[in-house]
């Protein structure tokens, strides 16, 4: 048996393009009379049964080779089974008023069973709330247990509510109960580690028609999904043919808005936080980000593709499975009806690349890639790449600004959540990125060819469920700092815009104030940069600005980049010299001072501040350059008390006996 | 020698003034016209008051020439600058190749009459450089016109305008000592925190860019103080000055609401109706009354009580005629740009659009106007806000104890002691501090190269007067400590230097 066939062509192929690829090789659990197929989404287990068998496929990390573990059941029908939480216990449902617990160690066999008749089981979820251990939902409610290690049950609770279907996901720790004729009113309980909270009761949307004046919701049409650690309800309404989103709040259930849907069948995919819509009879999936106020899908509709199949580059995610059957087939059928889409871990990765190429507004679209988890180093490169293309093209300066933005707060954001980490000797932030692979029309070229780097550099890592903190924090983030900002935008564009310093000096001052309303700080580098910009188109009163303003943070080398461009410009000079004194870096002071001729006034300083790292000759030089024998004399007699045992030097002598053969007149 | 010389021309009547009651003339004449007998005249380009008869004006400006030609002969490169007589200073100012200005003050009894002549030469500065703001350079207009219609037609309402600011009731009040403290020609700058100004940047970057490709400079004040500047620092003296004059939100208050803007008015009117030379002035008959045929029309852009602040927060006037945009002559790039000035509570913006990008007139002018709105607004409320929020007030920048100017002739910008402040020293005092900067002035004349100095003075009222001049920044100070030694008084301005 096996998700999927691993070599065979298929109409979907080479050259195509798509947001969304299914992981290839997939696992393939060839069990021979196998009765089913089951996932256990607390324990990420591909379970597969026969008739007293059970196999079991860790999935948390995805390995296509990895063998399962092989556990021996009584035989009996299997209508589901789960796993304990500590994998210790497994629970079979046998029939709708029995179910049995196995466990593995020990072999112990337990059985649980309702009162016949009245009540029947729909179904059973581990727990790790601290109240129970296990749920099991009835046709009259949910009885709550709490199971020890000797496998005893103990009823700690029941809720009564009378249940046609329910719905649970693990990574919501969320049970959806419902009732009603049409099985719209809705009861939830969240069974989280905080303890169980009942949810207020909701009725779903459900349009009539003259047709169907009364339809009935299944649990296939509700799906309860986690992105960005919200939960979310995503319930289809056929007859109106929408998809209606709900949000969770503690105290609250709100209606947020409803998606088009353009199939009869429909299921739903997370993967890194986006909610895929798989339209299984168009056999496409639309991307939505909900995080977004917009209900406008991310990319336009493509189809869903295998990965590293035919030259479809890109990065990738893991396996899915049908739950009954699955066929051994050869043929490829994407969407066959066998397919089960479950809820929190899909099929499907996006390729950030043929988004970018798909989406015109750069601003969201860096929002987009700063909250990608998955891949953050690609997220990363992107946003950088974008950056520099937005920079590049000279776009208005209030979409670099929007951009920047973005970028800034996403950095600020994560830094104060501890997602982001220096990350050093990382290989993207080692290696200046090129610039081919950043505009928008590369990638649009490249999402079909293939390329065998990206593939290298493809990560595995796993969409983290929201409540698993210790897995978050391993991912790397997309968050990009400010010196990184400088080091791979501002100056790697520096040399491509020096003729357009005046547009680059916008942008900066905007990522100045960016960074600087988010109490960050940046490689001064960019300070120099500043400097050696404005200077380079004469924007002398600017700089000035910029300088006193502080706007340009001061420091050595932003001082002496001053001293530099002044070559041109005294006034810039002087704000250089300035710089230097208000730094009290007074050797450095002093020998520009000498430099510009001012000798006497940076002896003065010498003397005031007893600076005597400068070589003395160069004041006596510069004052015997300028010919002026008196200024030699006082310049000798400082130094003689500023430096002690100045009169005992060669250089005292030499300039001593210039200036008598010079001019007898002046004494010293 | 020239003293004598002087009170020879003097004593044989040729130097007649004061008669009158006048103790203010101010002529603008042209070196290189009317170097032929009988056509002595046609040098003449503005006389003020314009009432004196044309033998009086000739003979101030004949003695003018003489003492420039006669001086010359001793300093090619910079012939007289003032001309100290019993009764009177000459103030002389070569506003151009040629283009003389001279100003002719009485010395009186009173106090009051004590002036620094490097106050006076600013004035002389101040005057031509909004000239040529507006108007372009004084030669540029006479090549145009060469009859010197033109140019005459311009400088008389111009200067009449500019003159009508500094007078107090009727008469005239020049920069005496008692603004000693104080340096025309300079800007005042409102001090920033790192992150308004962070703000205040971004905003020039939107503004930057609202005519399209081609930038837009742009200069924002906040009160009367700068807050930032695109122009070199000789544009941005004449805008700055221009703008305090007109547009911030002080100057259209008291524009329209100070009982002394009133009296300003009335004396303008006065001035021009009793204009008794219509050859000399010939176009003062068409000064226009609001709205003329703009083609012989003289623009008065100094003219009072012309602006507003309209609906969109953008400041308008008819004085360039009916929904027209005025432009300015940015000297140092050399290029006409469109005025737009922008008001929001305290905030002025003055933008300044390049007129290559105004193609189609005033349909591109609101085009810009609403680039600003829908682009600039919102920082500009948050950057008022921000200087709001920092605003220190009017004296914001007195340092107790201390009153003192710092001039920075390198960026043109000075800072002083709030005048309310100063107003407190004695007159003993401040006339130490007069004395002090003339004595600055002098020494700084003398030698053209940055020189270093330092100049302590005793007051007869045991007050010290210091100047401390160290690489174009100039320092002055007044400390009216009695008991203070000579060393006391050093070290506190080594302290304020310091800060």
């Amino acid at each position: 048996m096996s998700s999927r066939p691993s070599s065979s062509q298929t109409s979907v192929g080479s050259g195509a393009l798509s947001h969304a690829y299914i992981q290839h090789p997939s696992l393939r659990c060839n069990v021979p009379e196998s009765r089913g197929l089951f996932y256990d989404d607390a324990n990420r287990l591909l379970i597969c049964v026969t008739s007293s068998q059970v196999f079991s496929w860790e999935t948390a990390t995805f390995n296509p080779d990895v063998s399962p573990s092989v556990d021996s059941i009584p035989e009996g029908p299997i209508l589901s089974i789960r796993c304990s939480l500590g994998k210790k216990v497994i629970a079979v449902q046998r029939s709708d008023c029995e179910i049995q617990f196995f466990h593995r160690e020990t072999k112990q066999t337990l059985t649980h069973k309702c009162k016949a008749g009245s009540e029947s089981i729909l179904g059973f979820f581990w727990s790790d709330s601290p109240l129970c251990d296990l749920a099991v939902v009835k046709t009259s409610g949910m009885d709550l247990f709490a199971c020890d290690s000797a496998m005893n049950l103990r009823l700690v609770e029941t809720k009564k509510v009378n249940v046609n279907w329910y719905i649970y996901t693990h990574e919501s720790r969320l049970v959806l109960l419902a009732s009603g004729l049409q099985c719209k009113t809705i009861t939830g309980f969240q069974l989280s580690t905080a303890g169980v909270v009942r949810l207020p009761k909701f009725e779903m949307t459900l349009a009539t028609t003259e047709s169907n004046s009364k339809p009935i919701i299944s649990p296939g049409d509700v799906h309860l999904i986690t992105v960005y650690g919200r939960i979310y309800c995503l319930q289809v309404d056929m007859e109106a043919m929408l998809l209606h989103t709900y949000r969770f709040y503690r105290d609250a259930v709100v209606q947020q808005g409803s998606l088009p849907i353009y199939s009869s069948k429909l299921s739903v995919s997370v993967v890194d936080n986006l909610l895929l819509v798989h339209q299984i009879d168009a056999k496409v999936v639309i991307i939505y980000d909900l995080f977004v106020d917009s209900r406008a899908p991310v990319s336009a509709p493509l189809p869903l593709l295998w990965r590293g199949y035919q030259g479809s580059d890109t990065s990738s995610q893991q396996e899915n499975e049908g739950t009954e059957s699955s066929t051994s087939s050869e043929n490829i059928v994407m969407y066959e009806d066998a397919w089960t889409f479950l809820v929190p871990d899909l099929i499907l990765d996006q390729t950030n690349k043929a988004i970018s190429a798909s989406s015109s507004d750069r601003s969201s679209l860096l929002e987009f890639l700063q909250r990608r988890k998955l891949e953050a180093n690609k997220a990363k490169q992107l946003c950088l790449g974008i950056a520099r293309t937005l920079i590049l093209e000279r776009r208005p300066a209030t979409q670099v600004t929007q951009a920047i933005d973005v970028l800034v707060t996403a950095y600020s954001y994560s830094v104060k959540a501890g997602i982001y980490k220096e990350l050093k000797n990382e290989k993207t932030t080692a290696t200046t990125p090129t610039n081919d692979g950043a505009s928008p029309d590369n990638e649009r070229g490249r999402a079909s060819g293939s390329s065998i780097d990206e593939e290298e550099e493809v990560e595995m890592n796993l969409p983290s469920g929201s409540a698993d903190e210790q897995q978050e924090s391993q991912l790397s983030s997309p968050a990009i700092s400010p010196d990184e900002l400088y080091k791979f935008v501002f100056a790697s564009v520096e040399e491509a815009m020096v003729e357009e310093s005046d547009y680059l000096v916008a942008i900066i001052t905007e990522f100045l104030r960016s960074i600087s309303a988010e109490k960050l700080k940046v490689d001064l580098n960019i300070y120099v940069m500043t400097v050696r910009l404005l200077a380079h188109s004469k924007r002398f009163a600017e700089l000035s600005l910029f300088t006193t303003n502080k706007i340009i943070e001061p420091s050595k080398e932003v001082a002496l980049q001053l001293l530099e461009s002044g070559g041109q410009n005294l006034r810039v000079r002087k704000l250089g010299l300035d710089m230097l004194r208000q730094l009290s870096l007074h050797h450095e002071y002093i020998s520009s001072l000498v430099q510009d001729g001012y000798y006497l006034e940076a002896l003065r300083y010498a003397q005031k501040r007893k600076v005597t790292s400068v070589r003395s000759s160069l004041f006596l030089e510069a004052a015997f350059a300028s010919n002026d024998m008196q200024h030699l004399a006082a310049i000798l007699r400082v130094l003689s008390e500023l430096i002690p045992g100045f009169k005992e030097t060669s250089e005292y002598y030499t300039f001593h006996g210039l200036l008598n053969e010079t001019s007898s007149s002046v004494a010293v | 020698v020239f003293k004598g010389f002087y009170e020879i021309l003097e004593a044989m009547g040729m130097a007649s003034m004061s008669s009158n009651g006048e103790s203010l003339k101010l002529c603008v004449f042209d070196l290189r016209r009317g170097q032929n007998e009988g056509q002595e005249l046609d040098k003449i380009l503005f006389f003020y008051p314009p009432d004196v008869t044309f033998s009086t004006q000739l003979s101030v400006i004949g003695l003018s020439e003489g003492l420039i030609t006669f001086t010359r002969l001793f300093s090619p490169e910079a012939a007289c600058e003032v001309i100290e007589a019993e009764r009177h200073s000459h103030v002389f100012h070569e506003a151009e190749p040629d283009i003389w200005m001279v100003m002719v003050v009485e010395k009186n009894k009173e106090i009051e009459a004590i002036w620094r002549v490097d106050a006076l030469q600013k004035v002389l500065k101040e005057v031509h450089s909004l000239f040529v703001m507006f108007h372009g350079s004084v030669r540029s207009l006479l090549d145009k016109e060469p009859s010197g219609g033109l140019i005459r037609s311009h400088l008389y309402p111009f200067i009449t305008d500019y003159l009508n600011d500094l007078s107090v009731g009727k008469k005239l009040q020049l920069p005496s000592f008692r603004e000693t403290l104080k340096e025309r020609g300079t800007v005042q700058m409102l001090t920033l925190a790192r992150d308004a100004a962070l703000e205040v940047q971004s905003l020039v970057g939107v503004l930057d860019s609202c005519a399209g490709t081609l930038r837009c400079h742009s200069v924002i004040l906040f009160h009367d103080l700068l807050v930032s500047t695109t122009l070199s620092p000789d544009d941005t003296v004449d805008l700055f000055t221009f703008s305090v004059m007109r547009l911030t939100s002080n100057a259209l208050s008291s524009g329209t609401s100070s009982w002394s803007y009133l009296r300003k008015g009335s004396s303008l009117s006065q001035t021009s109706s009793r204009s008794t030379s219509p050859q000399l002035l010939g176009s003062s008959d068409s000064l226009p009354s609001g709205n003329g045929n703009d083609a012989g029309r003289v623009i008065r852009p100094l003219q009072h009580n012309k602006w507003s602040k309209g609906k969109d927060g953008f400041l308008v006037t008819d004085i360039w005629g009916k929904d027209a945009t005025p432009t300015i002559w940015l000297q140092q790039r050399e290029e006409r740009v469109h005025l737009l000035a922008y008001q929001h509570k305290c905030l002025t913006l003055v933008l300044l659009v390049p007129t290559e990008a105004i193609v189609n007139g005033e349909l591109d002018i609101s085009f810009v106007k609403h680039q600003v709105t829908e682009n600039a607004s919102a920082k500009i409320l948050k950057v008022e806000e921000k200087l709001s929020k920092g605003w220190g007030g009017e004296n914001a920048y007195h340092v107790s104890g201390y009153r003192y100017l710092l001039v920075d002739n390198d960026m043109e910008v000075s800072r002083a002691s709030p005048s309310g402040k100063v107003a407190t020293l004695a007159k003993e005092t401040l006339l130490a501090v007069n004395k002090l900067r003339e004595t600055v002035d002098t020494e700084k004349s003398r030698t053209k190269e940055e020189k270093d100095m330092e100049i302590c003075i005793r007051a007869k009222n045991n007050a010290w007067a210091i100047a401390r001049v160290t690489r174009g920044k100039e320092l002055y100070m007044a400390l009216e400590k009695a008991s203070d030694t000579l060393l006391d008084a050093t070290d506190s301005v080594q302290s304020f230097s310091n800060r």
